[in-house]
Formats: C-alpha cells, sequence, structure tokens
C-alpha cells in the first residue's frame, strides 16, 4: 500500500502527468495506452526511476511485462524483489 | 482492415531474388549489377507504383521527380541488394569495407554509458553496420522485418553467426527496456532516424529538404534518460568496390527535458540537417521510400491547435 502510494506521486511528478489527478489514479489502471496513457518511452524513464528510488532493477522481460500492468503489480513486484 | 499506404515489403517474387543469388554465386557481382539495371529499368518504366515510390524523395531533393532520376535512384538500391548478397554469398572479401570513426566510437563507449547509433535509410546500412564489429562492444540494431520479406540480410546467406543482434520492435513496449538494457550494459544500439517505426513511436517536427517532416525523438529521449550519446554515422559507396561508414556528428542530449516532445526538436533537427547533407553528396543513394513529407495527423492536430 505504502510503496504504491510511492510509486503514484513517483509517476505523477516525475513523468510530469499534470492532468492525473492522484484521487484518480486507481491501484488497477492500466499504466500504458489507456489508462494511465505512459508510452514506451515512459516505461523506460520508470524503470530508471525505480531502479533510482526503490533500488529494484527490472530485467526479466516476462516480469517487467506482468509488473507493467499496473501501479498494484509494479508496486507488488517491487516489494517482492526489494525483499529479496 | 484498412491496408497501410506503404510498406517496407521486399519488392519481386522470392524466385526473382533467388536467381540473383545464383547469378552472383556463379558469375559474380558484375553480371548482377547488369541485370539489377536492367530490371530497375523495367520497374520503372512498366510500374507507375515504383515511380510514384520514389517521387516524394525526388522532388524535395530535385525540384523535380523525372523517370531518369527515378530509375538512377531504384538501379542504386539494385545494386546495393546485390552488393549485400554478395558479401553474404562470396564473402566478406568481396566488397572493401571501411569505417574511420573506430577512435571516436570507442573513446565513447569507454564512457561506459553505451552508444546510440541513429543511422538512415542509406546505402547498405547492413553493411555499414557490419563494420561495427570493429568496435570494442556488442552491436544490436533495431529492425522490422516484414513478414512477406523474401531478401535475405547479407549474413543469412552463410552458416556464421549475424555481426550484430536484431531487435524486432514489434515487441512489448516497442523494444524499449531492451534498449536500456543494451545501453547499461554499454554497448551499442542502432536505430533508423528517418522511419516511425510501429505505430506508437512517438514523433517531432523537423526540417529536412525544404519541408517539414516527422522523424521520430525516442532515441534522442533514450539518450537524454540513459546519458548514452548519440552518433549520427551514415554508410555510402564512394566507389565500385569499396562501403564506407561515416561519423557525421556526435550528439549529446542534456537530461531532464521531460515529456515535450518539442524539447527534443533541436537534437532530431541536428540529425535530420546530417541526413541532408548526406543527400547533397550522394543524391541517389537515399532508399527510403516512404513519403516523409505527407500530412499525418500529427501535423494536422497541431496545425489546428
Amino acid at each position: 500500500m505504502e510503496t504504491t502510494e510511492a510509486l503514484k506521486r513517483l509517476i505523477k511528478t516525475e513523468l510530469n502527468l499534470e492532468d492525473l489527478e492522484l484521487e484518480a489514479f486507481e491501484d488497477d489502471m492500466p499504466l500504458f495506452v489507456e489508462g494511465v496513457g505512459l508510452d514506451s518511452l515512459d516505461a523506460v524513464e520508470l524503470v530508471i526511476l525505480v531502479q533510482k528510488h526503490f533500488g529494484v532493477e527490472i530485467k526479466d522481460m516476462q516480469e517487467s511485462r506482468a509488473a507493467f500492468a499496473s501501479v498494484r503489480a509494479l508496486a507488488e513486484y517491487i516489494d517482492r524483489n526489494r525483499a529479496a | 482492415m484498412k491496408a497501410p499506404a506503404w510498406t517496407g515489403r521486399s519488392l519481386g517474387a522470392a524466385w526473382q531474388h533467388r536467381f540473383f543469388y545464383g547469378l552472383i554465386r556463379h558469375l559474380g557481382r558484375r553480371p548482377a549489377y547488369w541485370m539489377a539495371d536492367l530490371v530497375s529499368l523495367y520497374y520503372v518504366l512498366a510500374k507507375p507504383s515504383v515511380r510514384a515510390k520514389c517521387r516524394p524523395y525526388l522532388s524535395h531533393r530535385f525540384g523535380h521527380a523525372r523517370p531518369v532520376d527515378a530509375w538512377r535512384l531504384s538501379r542504386e538500391l539494385a545494386r546495393v541488394l546485390v552488393d549485400r548478397a554478395a558479401v553474404g554469398i562470396l564473402g566478406p572479401g568481396a566488397l572493401e569495407t571501411a569505417f574511420s570513426g573506430r577512435e571516436t566510437l570507442n573513446g565513447i563507449l569507454a564512457e561506459g554509458k553505451g552508444l546510440i547509433l541513429v543511422t538512415a535509410h542509406v546505402g547498405a546500412w547492413q553493411l555499414g553496420m557490419a563494420n561495427l564489429k570493429i568496435v570494442e562492444a556488442p552491436v544490436t540494431v533495431v529492425m522490422h522485418r516484414n513478414p512477406g520479406d523474401v531478401d535475405r540480410q547479407y549474413f543469412e546467406h552463410g552458416e556464421g553467426p549475424a555481426p550484430f543482434r536484431v531487435l524486432d520492435p514489434d515487441t512489448f513496449l516497442g523494444g524499449s527496456l531492451e534498449m536500456l538494457q543494451i545501453l547499461q550494459r554499454g554497448e551499442v544500439l542502432c536505430v533508423m532516424g528517418d522511419r516511425v517505426l510501429g505505430d506508437t513511436s512517438p514523433t517531432v517536427e523537423a526540417d529536412f529538404l525544404g519541408a517539414p517532416v516527422e522523424l521520430p525523438y525516442g532515441p534522442f529521449k533514450l539518450a537524454s534518460l540513459t546519458g548514452a550519446p548519440i552518433v549520427v554515422a551514415f554508410p555510402y559507396k564512394p566507389g565500385m568496390n569499396r562501403y564506407e561508414l561515416r561519423v557525421a556528428d556526435v550528439i549529446r542530449v542534456p537530461p531532464g527535458l521531460g515529456r515535450r516532445s518539442g524539447n527534443f526538436r533541436p537534437y532530431v533537427q541536428v540529425f535530420a540537417a546530417s541526413l541532408e547533407a548526406f543527400t547533397r553528396d550522394f543524391p541517389y543513394h537515399f532508399f527510403n521510400f516512404f513519403d516523409m513529407w505527407a500530412p499525418t495527423p500529427e501535423r494536422r492536430d497541431r496545425a489546428g491547435a
């Protein structure tokens, strides 16, 4: 829960999503295209941000596909790999 | 589903390509050139669609698009395809290749941030990329293969390993995460700067040959995010038996440029200017048959805004 909220704030501020209201940013909202509306280059920035702020590297392409499904999935990925 | 207005599919049937491969294998490159000249003349005279594909570039480069110019352009492409196959079939000795930018590239790679090599559909760019084997890092080329492609890459003729890894942009998130990993490993990533790959590649307007075009700014944003320098390089053919890869520019995109496409325009424009200079030197070596100057939804949106 804590990671999810931190991620939402990070995505909004660091990716300059000025129109995105945190209240409307649902945990299961798809991150790409429809939903939050991130694109493939935002994904690169997000990987770098996750590495910088949470110390978690996203390297496995299969895992990243699942992790990028939503902010909740990404937060779970971070928590799982941070604990490991 | 509406058919796309343009595809990068191979021209000619599979048997025609096999005929050329046989000609090269048994008689060598020169007879294949003669046949390529005739075949390209046939295509230009008999197929209005071929002349139409040549027209956007030629009319912007020369102010007109005469059939003779369409033939010269098509002939050069046909000869490049012969060269490409010849290197694969006859071996690397079939053509002399040279790369003058080795020190530049190795110096940049020593910075440890990888390197984005931005090139264009000019010369035999695959042969140009093969020159990069002298660079001290693995090379990955972002390259889309159409399901209908019948002409082979030169390295597909033989049994040996490919000189570079191919990354298909039609993968998850356009392959952007793989691209990041390549740069983080300090390797070389080669991309085409003159064509948008896929439907979601973001573009920005730049001036090219006197009119605005949409060019992808993805490589430039990737450079901004990772700190990887961009090297603009074009392969060209200065003589009958020789290919060279010329470093045209080194672009360092600063970090923190954000999401606005306009922030990347100055850097994309440097690439466009380099490409324009190349077309001045080698007017019949630009093989991008996509109408880059056609109005796009992005430009219509901006005009209406």
